[in-house]
């Protein structure tokens, strides 16, 4: 099999003034993803090449890469799927370098944890009595499951047109966990959410490229989730939005009736 | 919730200006040469139904340019404080406004 050509981005921040590329050679071998590359370098050629990677199965989202000017996740891209014997990697664009591949994804973080990302409880209600589950049913799970899938990796980040001219624009990973938690029917923190996606920098500044969608390696569509989380605003703001019926307790364990009675000891204790 | 506020607001009035725009177009510019003729256009400046359809269609035409402009602003220098946008835009809009009404006004 032909030898790869592997474009690597290399940056050391105080010492190199801006990024360069650095080629190496990598033998082919079927299979091989990018990942499997740059560990091949690390390991044979070079051993100071950075690069940030873990579960190797796209779980973790920790490789996300600008790969032929495309973000991917390293692990999760076949070489042969690039057609190509010369692969860029470079590191993920709209964050800033740590070094080499090495993309800083504070912002993202920041940004995440800005919009609470989180199930916010009602202060006074049923919901705030944590003494059993909350029942769902199975369409509720269906309204926000596919965005639930999100593994944080910051390809969409990376793709958005919009974030790389608004380094402030809150960008599509965080509004789409937004409207993830405002469609959970255990949630009661959709009107503080609305509030902070409501900003010069949020929801409205979204141009709907899609290029989110498209990155994204999950198959999570944040494009359709900052859509839908426009359409609620809008309809919160015209007092038009339903306000969805908070979700039911499921019974006390203690006080629900095992479903199979559990037989007598044979044996004795 | 300001910005969805102003939001609505935009996709109201683009949804009127094809309207508004479509009459205007029709009536000035693609109809027959009657309603070119000097006397239509007099006779139409004369009459306050068309007198107030053209101060809503430059009302809406300003408000969605203006805003539309201020997307694009917000985007283009993100560290520019909102406020002094919004004002220097409310400033430039009831500038333009004042002056574009002399005419109908006047004509009327």
């Amino acid at each position: 099999m032909q030898d790869l050509t592997f474009r690597v981005q290399r940056y050391l921040p105080g010492k190199d003034s801006k990024p360069y590329m650095q080629e190496f050679t990598v033998p082919m071998r079927q299979g091989l993803t990018v990942l499997d590359g740059l560990i091949y370098i690390k390991e044979n050629l070079d051993n100071t090449l950075s690069f940030r990677s873990s579960c190797r199965m796209g779980i973790c989202g920790s490789c996300g890469m600008l790969i032929n000017n495309f973000p991917m996740l390293a692990c999760h891209t076949p070489v042969e799927e690039l057609n190509t014997d010369t692969i860029t990697v470079k590191s993920l664009p709209n964050f800033p370098i740590i070094r080499d591949l090495v993309a800083d994804l504070d912002p993202l973080f920041e940004k995440h944890r800005s919009i609470d990302p989180y199930i916010v409880m009602a202060e006074t209600g049923d919901l705030n009595k944590l003494t059993a589950q909350f029942l769902q049913s199975g369409e509720e799970l269906q309204s926000y499951l596919q965005f639930a899938y999100c593994v944080k990796c910051g390809l969409c980040m990376a793709a958005c047109p919009t974030v790389s001219t608004d380094e402030f624009f809150l960008g599509p990973q965080p509004l789409c966990q937004g409207y993830r938690y405002c469609t959970d029917r255990r949630d009661t923190g959709a009107k503080q959410r609305f509030e902070k996606a409501d900003s010069g920098h949020g929801v409205w500044l979204c141009h709907l490229a899609g290029a989110c969608s498209e990155a994204c390696p999950k198959g999570v569509d944040p494009a359709l989730a900052i859509q839908l989380l426009k359409r609620a605003m809008v309809f919160d703001s015209l007092r038009l939005r339903k306000k969805p019926e908070p979700a039911t307790p499921a019974q006390p364990i203690a006080e629900s009736k095992p479903k199979i009675e559990v037989p007598e000891f044979t044996v004795k204790q | 919730m300001r910005e969805t506020k102003l939001k609505i607001l935009q996709y109201i009035t683009g949804i009127a200006l094809f309207f508004f725009v479509g009459t205007h177009l029709i009536i000035s510019h693609l109809g027959s040469e009657e309603v070119t003729e000097w006397t239509s256009v007099a006779d139409r400046a004369a009459n306050s139904g068309w007198l107030v359809f053209y101060i809503i269609l430059l009302l809406f035409g300003l408000y969605h340019g203006i805003h539309g402009l201020r997307t694009i602003i917000l985007e283009a220098l993100p560290r520019l404080s909102v406020k002094s946008l919004d004002f220097t835009l409310v400033i430039i809009g009831l500038a333009i406004f004042g002056y574009a009404l002399y005419i109908p006004v006047s004509a009327f």
